[in-house]
């Protein structure tokens, strides 16, 4: 990945009280891209973001937006910059179209034209003219994407997103980001809970656990392929696994080994022969899930959910 | 900045209290003439020959004068009154009657005081809203620097308190021309070389500048609570606290010197135009000082905490 990065994370720090919130955090995002964040309850997925919009001060490191501090030209920086943090509030006394306006004032060059543009982008224009107090979740959050993209960030980010939207919806919005990150080349970061929506969303994730990054991974690239074994007796498949050169991983019943397709005949063969009894060989695929447990290990996010 | 101050307009008006306020300020102006016109109608009692009035007052203020326990200003004022009533007896001009026409256009000066309390509903909650509606991280997550925004709110506070001050004096005038009878009388007063007529609408003008200054000061430091603390209530609760208590601290405190560096000592300009004063020993141009220095610490403090302030939550 060559390319130049739209926005950088430099080191961000912020400190509140004597609590370290963010740790150091370093983090390159890139054009038509769209970045996952994870992490477990109280890992300051919101904290970062709430800095990169200028909404809280870092206490130390740099937001660098478009090769310039956001310090230094914070108009300039924010100018780039789509945002819905957390669910998005209006003002429910106007209507959707007054607040469209509102903000579209506070842009440069947002003109009436692209203000209607939007609307119908994001299919609201039969109520667009009614109080935002009469919406449901789901209008709410399609005209928080509309004022987030009002004018054409190149950078967008998205705090929960999907909340409350049907599962059509969500469809249709993940369709969405991905056509203006492909065809715009815009650069969408997306902090969810909802591990399964961000893997079919995103093209690399970002684990922050404890304001430290713990992890980034691509998601497009090919993933390494896993088998499910279930053998009895199951010390000898293991050890016989294992000497096969497999890194074999207990799971449920059997084990779980980084075996290719095309390995699998010969190694059924080879317990056939020492006449083992085989209940299962079957593909396994790790799910994000899986990964981001791994990754954060489990018990962190039991201890931070009973807090 | 132009397009901010629209947005906060904009936002003011699509409420309805603001309507409702307004509603309120016109019916209530309306509803107070109404009142000294009927309460005039029905006390139809007999009046006093007014040459009889003012030699009585004449009496009086010369009664005062001749009592050495005066200091330099209330000499000055009692003997301008003094000029005064010389002057309408030696020329037969008679005084307003208090329920003429031109009394009541001179009496702009109550219209601030309706007006504060709106305006510092307005205020209050100007800033405080966009915390409690959770709206204020939609607006502070725009490329627009923090103290931009903060300006634009409490140039729509001034400008609605402004706007206010218009409307009630639009309606009183009104009632004004609706209610009452011209009068025969003549304002005057005593200019320091000379005893000079006074016109009606002048006067009126200057009274609700002069009490612009309390809407003005009052507001501010609505606003500054409610920016502080993010909340309107405290904000609307402590301005109109201070509002009505402060007359009555600086009564407590009128004999020591520094009731004359609190600010509720100055809110009231108006005195300025009248004879009865709880401090003495103050100029206008001291008060106005006094004030400058008032609104901008409140306007510091709301600017930093503001600026500074984590959106969180």
């Amino acid at each position: 990945m060559e390319m130049k990065p739209i926005v950088e994370l430099k080191n961000l720090s912020k400190t509140i009280g004597r609590k370290k919130i963010i740790d150091n955090l370093s983090l390159s995002l890139y054009p038509g891209q769209i970045t996952g964040f994870l992490g477990p309850n109280g890992a300051g997925k919101t904290t970062t973001i709430r800095m990169m919009v200028g909404l809280m001060e870092p206490s130390g490191g740099d937001i660098v937006i478009d090769g310039k501090l956001l310090a230094d030209d914070f108009e300039e920086g924010l100018s780039k910059v789509g945002v819905i943090v957390e669910n998005p509030e209006m003002y429910k006394f106007m209507s959707g179209y007054k607040n469209l306006l509102h903000f579209a004032r506070m842009h440069e060059g947002v003109t009436k034209a692209r203000i209607e543009e939007i609307i119908n982008q994001v299919g609201m224009q039969n109520r667009i003219h009614e109080k935002v107090s009469t919406y449901s979740l789901g209008m709410r959050q399609r005209l928080g994407l509309a004022q987030a993209l009002l004018h054409r960030p190149k950078f967008l980010i998205l705090d929960e997103p999907t909340n409350g939207l049907d599962p059509a919806g969500i469809r249709e919005f993940r369709t969405y980001l991905k056509l203006i990150a492909e065809k715009e080349g815009v650069s969408v970061f997306v902090s969810s809970h909802m591990l399964s929506e961000i893997e079919l969303m995103c093209d690399r994730i970002a684990v922050i656990q404890n304001g430290k990054l713990v992890d980034i991974r691509d998601m497009s690239g090919e993933q390494e392929s896993h088998y499910y074994i279930e053998a009895f007796p199951a010390e000898a498949a293991e050890s016989m696994l294992k000497g096969e050169g497999f890194t074999v991983e207990a799971h449920e019943a059997g084990f779980i080994i980084n075996a290719e397709k095309t390995q699998i005949p010969g190694l059924v063969q080879q317990m056939m022969a020492k006449e083992m009894q085989l209940f299962a060989v079957q593909p396994h695929r790790k799910t994000l899930e899986d990964q981001f447990l791994e990754m954060t290990g489990g018990g962190q996010i039991a201890e931070a959910h009973t807090k | 900045m132009l397009k901010l101050i629209q947005n906060e307009w904009m936002k003011l008006w699509s409420k309805k209290a603001t309507w409702i306020m307004t509603g309120l300020l016109v019916f209530a102006i309306l509803g107070m003439f109404g009142l000294t016109k009927w309460i005039d109608t029905v006390n139809n009692y007999e009046k006093q020959d007014w040459k009889t009035s003012v030699q009585g007052e004449l009496t009086y203020v010369k009664e005062d004068l001749s009592n050495s326990g005066l200091d330099a200003d209330q000499r000055e004022r009692m003997e301008g009154q003094e000029k005064v009533l010389e002057y309408r007896l030696a020329n037969s001009i008679e005084p307003l009657d208090s329920n003429s026409r031109e009394s009541m256009i001179m009496n702009s000066g109550a219209i601030g005081s309706i007006a504060v309390l709106l305006t510092v509903i307005v205020a209050a909650g100007i800033v405080a809203s966009e915390f409690t509606q959770g709206t204020i991280k939609m607006l502070l997550s725009r490329p627009v620097k923090r103290w931009k925004i903060l300006t634009s709110k409490y140039v729509t506070v001034i400008s609605f308190g402004i706007f206010l001050m218009l409307i009630g004096f639009v309606v009183s005038m009104l009632g004004a021309y609706l209610f009452f009878q011209s009068g025969n009388g003549q304002e005057l007063v005593w200019n320091g070389k000379e005893v000079v007529e006074v016109s009606a609408w002048g006067k009126g003008l200057y009274m609700l500048l002069l009490s612009f200054a309390n809407v003005f000061v009052t507001a501010t430091f609505a606003f500054m609570i409610g920016s502080v603390f993010r909340s309107s209530s405290l904000a609307i609760g402590l301005s109109l606290f201070i509002y009505f208590m402060g007359s009555t601290l600086v009564m407590i405190l009128a004999k020591y010197e520094v009731v004359k560096y609190i600010v509720f000592t100055h809110m009231d300009l108006t005195i300025y135009e009248t004879d009865f004063r709880i401090v003495e020993g103050i100029t206008m141009s001291f008060s106005l000082a006094i004030l400058a220095v008032y609104i901008v610490i409140f306007l510091f403090i709301s600017y930093m905490t503001f600026i500074k302030r984590d959106i969180t939550a």
